[in-house]
């Protein structure tokens, strides 16, 4: 068992490692300068002499470590005859590569480009606020796909089928955009704020601070739980109908128990294993799904950090945000591996 | 299969083969408006009906003045253009990998160390001098590889140590490679790669591409490793069937099946990002018309149902269709 | 199923009710103002934004400031304007800052105050590059030894605009960020050379540590300001708080200087990115000032204003203009005449009427029309005319083919006129723009793609001279004219983007920065005006009109068309007649 999981996590790591240098080095190369935030002439300046701007501009990329060569040889103009073919150079450790792996390797993820705060804070910070909309959203989405797996009616059950499939084909940003236009729209129904977290006043009591708190949460937790649940409820669907369809159930049934009763007591039992994978895509699905909430709503959080990031490429940012992510991610596969063959003996490698 | 079933794949069937009449045929169709058109006295103009002496927009206009029928005619096009290539690269790539992994495992592709070596340094050869020099000698190049290539590998195989095959794990290796694309939420990849590479026609097929390939070679993956172990393919060893041949005329037919399947769906998720790359703008260059970003217009005039309620229809209408042709071989 | 549908509902119900009670009946209403990004740091040596620089005055003062009805500079930290001396090519300026000027802790804000902040902008290694460039004019401050509040800036140049630029940055405590005087050794000269500070004075690098570890820009709370309010929070990306100081040094000279009034006793700025979100907050009333308001929400909500009588709808003239820009150093858009052509295929009526709601105005270049002394009447903006444009495109050597435009070049294959017109990207005025000109130049033949491109990586391709065309906002002002960043042949590579220059229109330029009679300036401007009309770099399509929107409770905006276009801290609230 533990040798297993060790074993997929030493295959990964270089390539993860070779994946994350490769963006790296594309990032840094192709989009020739990265950002230098505030150096728009966009004002007819009161005073800017023009002959500093360069200077200016040096000055800035030697403070983020911008002036060095991007890895350890790089392909040089030479000074002399600039017309000439470029050839490799060998720059030692001096270079952008050398120092970024040096800074990962302590646990430094450098400074954001936009507001130079350590990533690491941006991400926790951001963190704090998406965790409670995704595992909230994670949360209400299995109760209810497993409330409308197995509690439904069989007569309603085709009905409810088809409005499900239907939802689950809606993009998140329609119905994010619908939620907003109509129930937060002065025009049809203002019931719920448009926007932001609310402002918790300090002397309110707990259970008024968590008032605002959901308040403000509900719009943008029902977009992620409308556009997640159906999915996960066709999933389960389809596992309890497969499982139905097997023997045992059949033997069940003709030993005279009622269908729900097979259904709640039996199938759902075996059912539970292939929504095990799925519950554990769901969370990483729904960080995804805050990028496009956290804009419509105008929410702080992972999702718009990486979004914002991405579109001014804030490259230390965007990297430890995927690195952040991805990890995230893995931990849930493995768990689900491991949760698997705790649960169907079956599935242990042979030791 | 049942009457309504049979209906329904019908219907879907119609209605795909009738978008791609239109994406064929919107250049020559009598539109009333070209794409390019800006009619800036008609800005957000709900739909209103033609008249003889002077055509209207019949499905209202945008907040740059443009056509919204034609906006949409056009769209889907350009959707055919993107998430079919795309879905067609995804599907070649996933197939090809994940029935060789699957095919030969960790160990069933053996190759001789020298020929390994060779291709090493054939690779860092054209990595350190092609930037270089490719520009004054490039015929002489695309000669010289190849025959450096083999000429290398032929006198390293020579040496008796270099000479013994080695297996190449093929399976460890592509599952690497999915643990690590799959673990990134798809909409954060492509934001990431869209913010390296900017994003046009290609590109954005490539992005996608790369983005979504990962389903398909799991899923052909695990089939070929199912089926190569059927007793017809000893068989089929057994008489001397040479390993390509057998992967590619006796393994891949039966093992493409689930692939039947997902491929509609993946057109359909590729719609789906595509429309929401351009509601964020990181999508196609805003000349190009696509039904995302006519529905992303809505965002500057939130009054204009019109600019919602047909790209969402032509969106729905398209992805159900697709998944209905997708559950057909099933049922 | 329906058990947890009631549980939803109940939860929903609770939340409603509770977020009612939860508003204390407080005090004064706080005054709620959207902004569309965070500012991202508070320090006052970056300030990259504008978001950053109204927060930033909120905090720290500097010498002068705008009086935004006037638009004009009055004294702040300084008792009076300053007074100026020539001397050769320098220019001294003395000022004495007031008698009752304090930092927070009660300390007076003294000359060396302001002899530490120089040295801070100039220090190596410190997020200051670019006041560092901006403020490189000033080359020394000399104290007054008879008076710790009077001294005087020595200035290189003579341009009359380096009076109001000397006073425009924000005073730090020196008493606080160096106890003891470690920056005092060191000259400023020293400082504004990089390498030499570090090499010769040691104590510049641990005071650039310490500097650096306050984390200024987020916590600016931690440093004692002289200005009337202090940050009470900051949620990043959602929310910051400011409140007035309970007593602060101005409070007594409000009724003598208007210029150190500051009425709301709460501020609050809720970044709101998305303008549509934004447009609902304002209708819900969850914010009361919605500065700039795009003006197609702007026309749709004033013109339903009789059902909307808790708004106030304002506009402003501004000094921000939506240009065109050409690479004058491409081969395609060497010609004038050429870009003359393409100036002829906006249809810059329509487009104000389509995006502007016919609020904008046009010029014929770079000086607003509402300056009537500098503005040259003489001169006609270029019309929309496409015939014009092709008789144009004919006389600079283009020739109409089946295909497209072509021109002959000896020696080489027939040119193609394709053009790229490149912007920033999300804007939908540029879009807008963009798409008009596309659609007109497609009908006379000449193709023309789009390039939306995010905004930092757009300065660096304009910087760099990697496009044909350009789409952006430049901001003007009514204190200086000075057109050397943005059209000298030395800022080609800087600002100069479009890489014009030519011998005249560098002398035209230089004289204008110089020139202290205004007859003779308004010659030189008029001039200037036509000769950019001709030569066409860049084509003025037209000045903005801030737009904005207030509650109808906010009393003296002072609406102006300076950026921001309010004064926040002169608001005032009506007394709420609604309750």
């Amino acid at each position: 068992m533990g040798i297993y999981l060790w074993r997929r996590v030493v295959v990964l790591v270089p390539t993860a490692w070779l994946v994350l240098s490769l963006i790296f080095l594309l990032s840094r190369g192709l989009g020739a300068a990265p950002p230098l935030p505030s150096l728009e002439a966009d004002a007819i300046g009161l005073t800017d002499p023009t002959s500093q701007r360069r200077a200016t501009e040096q000055r800035m990329r030697h403070r983020y470590g911008l002036d060095a060569p991007l890895f350890y040889i790089t392909l040089e103009r030479s000074y002399l005859n600039p017309n000439a073919a470029r050839r490799w150079q060998w720059h030692g450790t001096a270079n952008q590569y050398h120092s970024w792996v040096k800074q990962l390797s302590r646990g430094d993820f450098g400074f954001s480009y936009r507001d130079s705060k350590p990533v690491t804070s941006v991400l926790l910070d951001s963190l704090r606020h998406t965790l409670p909309l995704t595992v909230g959203a994670a949360v209400l989405a299995t109760t209810l796909a497993l409330a409308l797996g197995v509690f439904t009616r069989p007569r309603w059950q085709a009905a409810l089928r088809s409005i499900l499939s239907l939802l689950d084909i809606l993009p998140l940003f329609v119905v994010a955009l619908l939620l907003l236009l109509l129930l937060a729209n002065p025009d049809v129904l203002a019931w719920f704020p448009a926007y932001g977290e609310g402002r918790i006043a300090t002397e309110a009591v707990w259970w008024q601070q968590l008032g605002t708190y959901l308040y403000y949460l509900a719009l943008p937790l029902a977009c992620l739980v409308l556009v997640t649940t159906p999915g996960l409820a066709l999933q389960l669907d389809a596992a309890l109908q497969h499982e139905l369809g097997q023997a045992y159930a059949t033997t069940a049934r003709a030993k005279g128990l009622s269908t729900s009763r097979v259904q709640q007591k039996h199938a759902l039992r075996n059912a539970w294993l292939p929504f095990l994978t799925v519950l554990a895509e769901l969370l990483p699905a729904l960080v995804a799904g805050t990028v496009v909430v956290e804009t419509v709503f105008a929410r702080p959080g992972m999702g718009r950090a990486l979004a914002e990031a991405a579109a001014a490429r804030d490259f230390p940012v965007l990297l430890a945000g995927v690195l952040l992510l991805a990890t995230i991610r893995l931990a849930a596969y493995i768990l689900t591996d491991w949760l698997y063959q705790l649960a169907d003996p079956r599935l242990r490698p042979a030791s | 299969m049942t009457r309504a079933r049979r209906w329904g794949a019908g219907l879907a069937l119609t209605w795909l083969l009738l978008l791609l009449a239109v994406a064929l045929t919107v250049p020559y169709l009598p539109l009333a408006f070209s794409p390019d058109t800006v009619d800036l006295t008609n800005i957000a103009m709900p739909p209103q009906v033609s008249q003889f002496s002077h055509p209207g927009h019949l499905l209202g206009t945008d907040p740059y003045g443009r056509d919204v029928l034609t906006a949409l005619l056009y769209g889907t096009r350009t959707a055919l253009l993107v998430s079919l290539p795309a879905a067609l690269l995804a599907a070649l790539a996933g197939i090809s990998s994940g029935s060789s992994a699957g095919f030969w495992g960790n160990s069933g592709l053996r190759v001789k160390t020298g020929w390994l070596v060779a291709a090493g340094a054939a690779v860092l050869f054209t990595l350190a001098a092609l930037p270089c020099y490719w520009g004054s000698y490039r015929m002489l190049y695309l000669l010289a590889i190849p025959t450096g290539f083999f000429m290398v590998g032929g006198i390293l195989l020579q040496v008796k140590r270099l000479s013994a095959p080695v297996p190449i794990p093929l399976d460890s290796l592509l599952q690497a490679c999915i643990t690590l694309v799959s673990s990134i939420p798809r909409l954060v990849l492509v934001l990431a790669l869209a913010a390296v590479v900017e994003p046009s026609l290609p590109t954005l097929v490539l992005v996608l591409a790369l983005s979504s390939w990962v389903g398909t070679a799991r899923l052909v993956r695990a089939e070929v490793a199912r089926v190569r172990q059927l007793p017809y393919l000893e068989a089929a060893r057994a008489a001397g069937i040479p390993e390509l041949r057998l992967l590619v005329r006796h393994v891949l037919p039966n093992a493409l099946r689930p692939v039947k399947t997902s491929f509609p769906l993946s057109i359909a998720g590729l719609i789906g990002l595509e429309t929401t790359l351009s509601f964020l703008g990181v999508g196609l260059p805003p000349e190009v018309p696509s039904w995302g970003r006519t529905l992303a217009l809505v965002r500057l005039t939130p009054t204009a149902w019109w600019l919602v309620v047909f790209p969402v229809l032509l969106i729905l209408l398209t992805t159900l269709a697709l998944q209905q042709l997708a559950s057909r071989p099933r049922g | 199923m329906i058990r947890l549908f009631t549980s939803l509902f109940l939860l929903v119900v609770f939340a409603e009710a509770s977020s009612c009670s939860s508003s204390p009946a407080s005090r004064e209403l706080p005054l709620r103002v959207r902004w569309i990004r965070d500012p991202e740091t508070l320090d006052p040596l970056t300030q990259p934004n504008e978001n950053a620089r109204q927060g930033v005055n909120l905090l720290y003062q500097s010498l002068l400031t705008v009086d935004y009805e006037q638009q004009r500079f009055v004294p702040l930290l300084a008792e009076s304007m300053p007074s100026v001396r020539h001397q050769g090519a320098r220019t001294l300026i003395t000022y004495r800052l007031r008698d009752s000027a304090r930092w927070d802790d009660g300390q007076p804000v003294l000359a060396r105050d302001v002899e530490f902040t120089l040295k801070v902008m100039n220090c190596p290694d410190l997020p200051n590059e670019e006041v560092r460039a901006q403020f490189g004019f000033i080359t020394a401050l000399q104290p007054d030894p008879l008076d710790s509040r009077r001294f005087t800036l020595v200035c290189e140049g003579a341009a009359p605009e380096l009076v109001l630029a000397s006073g425009d940055f924000p005073i730090l405590p020196a008493h606080y960020l160096d106890p003891q005087n470690k920056l005092g050794a060191v000259p400023l000269a020293a400082l504004q050379q990089d390498s030499l500070a570090l090499r010769h004075y040691p104590d510049v690098a641990p005071f650039v540590q310490r500097y650096k570890a306050a984390q200024i820009g987020q916590h600016p709370d931690a440093l004692p300001g002289s200005g009337p309010y202090r940050l009470a929070s900051w949620k990043t990306g959602q929310q910051l708080e400011f409140r007035r100081k309970p007593r602060w040094w101005g409070q007594a000279l409000q009724q003598t200087a208007p210029q150190l009034q500051a009425r709301p006793e709460q501020i609050e700025f809720h970044v709101i990115p998305d303008d549509a979100t934004a447009l609902l907050a304002m209708r819900r009333a969850d914010v009361d000032l919605y500065p700039r308001m795009p003006a197609r929400e702007f026309g749709r909500l004033q013109a339903d204003s009789a059902r909307h009588p808790e708004l106030s709808f304002y506009t402003a003239p501004s000094y921000d203009m939506t240009v065109a820009g050409f690479n004058t150093r491409s081969s395609l858009l060497a010609h004038r005449l050429t870009r003359q052509a393409i100036s002829h295929l906006f249809d810059v009526p329509q487009l104000i009427q389509a995006t502007q709601q016919g609020h904008a105005y046009r010029s014929v270049g770079l000086i607003n029309p509402e300056n009537k002394a500098f503005y040259n009447d003489s001169l006609r903006p270029f019309a929309f005319d496409p015939t014009e444009a092709s008789r144009l495109l004919v006389r600079a050597g283009w020739q109409r083919t089946a295909t497209g435009w072509e021109r002959q070049r000896p020696g080489q294959s027939p040119q193609r006129l394709a053009l790229r017109l490149s912007y920033r990207a999300g804007e939908p005025t540029y879009e807008a723009i963009g798409l008009q000109l596309r659609a007109a130049a497609a009908q006379l033949g000449i193709p023309i793609t789009l390039h939306p491109t995010e905004s930092s990586v757009l300065s660096g391709r304009l910087r760099a001279g990697e496009y044909d065309l350009y789409l952006r906002s430049m901001t003007g002002n009514p204190f200086v004219y000075n057109f050397a960043p943005i059209l000298h042949t030395e800022s080609i590579g800087s600002g100069n983007f479009t890489r014009f220059g030519t011998p005249d229109s560098d002398r035209l330029i230089k004289s204008i920065t110089t020139e202290q009679n205004p007859q003779r300036k308004a010659r030189l401007l008029r001039r200037l005006q036509a000769l950019l009309q001709a030569e066409c770099p860049l084509t003025v399509l037209y000045f903005n009109r801030y737009q904005i929107v207030a509650a109808s409770r906010l009393a003296n905006l002072q609406i102006s068309g300076l950026p921001p276009g309010y004064n926040v801290m002169a608001i005032t609230s009506r007394p709420d007649d609604s309750h």
